[in-house]
């Protein structure tokens, strides 16, 4: 094998190993372009045909460009030369752009068709989701994920407390703003069960970027059973830390913001915790769900989620904060 | 000489109307694109809000603009006088020649705003409701 031509393998190797590495850059849990529902589907099918049909229109004009001025500029017929100018840069660029834009518009997903019966509310807060699940039974209170079942279009009703937001979850569909006073309607159908993630996308304050959720489409049997949990109230305690951890939670004030149903916790200000032992996440998307990841939310909630409205707990000691940790975690 | 100079006058001003006419056509293109948006609020807050009422109404502004926009192109067409004179570009800097080739210019214009027009029109015939 000649120097050159193993060159020109490795170049080739190189240059297919990053197209493979922007290519695995496609797939992933936030990734419009890794589609697991309908309306996904159909806006990355959209985007991939614009792209190429981008790529073509570029490949097409340029290369013309190219051919009358490089490879054979020659003088041409006064007739000729228009004809290319209004033919190949008026003419072509407008039908092809039209047609694109009349299919775009036909396939369009329309964010608003009617669901197959659940709906699901919510509201955006900074930085974090207010999540209500409307049951024949009254609304099942949640926050900071979404749960819903595999096959069915569910309805999302959502609004915004104090300032815009938006609720995008890129594998399942299209972004939708949240307003304050203002009532606007998604519905999404999830066709792969598996763990998603959501994150806002309108710039809503300093920690923006930290306002994320996880949603979890479920099969219908499975998401039944996790609906009636999630209605439930709260278990007792189980076990010394965590009847400690209870302790400490009524003691440094915790229900004046949190609710946790069935307890005395009654407050409405921030997310609630009934079941926050059994989410994916702690913080809105901020953290993992691991016994320790509550404590180290709980004592470093500014330096986590700047601006954010819970104070730090750092004062308290750590066997304190692991108990609180634990009473949490088990709360399932 | 006074006819000269009255004549020339007359000219001027001529010219000066058709300076204003080259913006007649993207301005209706930019007053049929808000007249889109501010007439879709009001049907959607002040008359009940049906997408048909809805599609109708805004397909007839958007003929109208086509027309006023068709008639200017047709006017600033006869102005540039393309076909009895074979000038395309008009290189010579003399009155007529400023004439026809500003009646060039709103020419093409005109077919630009067209376009504009009739995309941003598309969308209006798909459209389903307020929210």
């Amino acid at each position: 094998m000649t120097a050159r031509r193993w060159k020109s393998k490795a170049g080739t190797r190189a240059g297919a190993s990053c197209a493979l590495l922007l290519l695995a850059a496609c797939s992933g849990r936030q990734s419009a372009l890794d589609p697991a529902g309908e309306d996904a589907e159909t806006l990355a099918l959209m985007f991939t045909v614009m792209v190429t049909a981008a790529a073509i229109l570029w490949l097409c004009l340029n290369g013309l460009f190219f051919y009358v001025t490089r490879v054979s500029p020659r003088r041409m017929s006064r007739k000729l030369a228009n004809g290319l100018v209004i033919g190949g840069g008026i003419l072509m660029p407008l039908v092809l752009i039209g047609a694109l834009l009349a299919w775009g518009l036909s396939i369009l997903p329309d964010h608003d068709q009617p669901g197959d019966g659940l709906v699901i509310r919510v509201q955006g807060e900074q930085w974090w989701w207010r999540v209500a699940y409307e049951t024949p039974e009254g609304d099942v209170i949640s926050a900071n994920e979404i749960r819903m079942p595999v096959g069915e279009r569910v309805s999302f009703v959502l609004d915004s407390h104090r300032v815009i937001h938006s609720f995008w979850i890129p594998s399942l569909g299209g972004k939708m703003d949240m307003f304050p006073g203002r009532q606007t309607n998604l519905s999404l159908r999830a066709d792969e069960a598996g763990i998603y993630r959501g994150q806002c996308a309108e710039f809503c304050g300093a920690s923006h970027a930290w306002m994320a959720f996880e949603v979890e489409a479920m099969e219908p049997d499975a998401f039944d059973a996790w609906l009636a949990a999630e209605a439930a109230p709260a278990g007792p305690p189980d076990g010394g830390a965590e009847a400690i951890g209870r302790q400490i939670f009524a003691r440094e004030g915790c229900g004046g913001c949190h609710e946790i149903r069935g307890t005395e916790f009654q407050g409405q200000v921030g997310p609630d915790l009934t079941h926050v032992g059994s989410r994916h996440s702690l913080g809105a998307g901020r953290l993992g769900a691991r016994l320790e990841d509550f404590s180290t939310w709980i004592a470093h909630t500014d330096d986590l989620k700047p601006g954010v409205e819970m104070p730090p707990f750092d004062h308290l000691p750590q066997e304190e904060l692991t108990a609180l940790a634990a009473y949490l975690k088990g709360l399932q | 000489m006074t006819d000269g100079k009255d004549a020339e006058k007359h000219e001027f001003r001529e010219e000066s109307e058709s300076l204003w006419r080259i913006a007649f056509a993207p301005a209706i293109w930019a007053i049929h694109f808000v007249v889109c948006y501010a007439w879709v609020s009001l049907v959607c807050v002040k008359f009940g809000g049906d997408p048909a009422v809805m599609r109708v109404s805004l397909l007839a502004i958007s003929a109208v603009a086509l027309a006023a926009i068709a008639w200017l192109g047709w006017r600033a067409f006869r102005q540039w006088n393309v076909r009895d004179t074979g000038d395309f570009t008009n290189p010579e800097g003399e009155a007529e020649d400023r004439h026809e080739f500003l009646g060039h210019a709103a020419f093409l214009l005109a077919i630009i705003s067209a376009i504009g027009v009739i995309y941003v029109s598309m969308p209006l015939i798909i459209i389903e409701g307020c929210r």
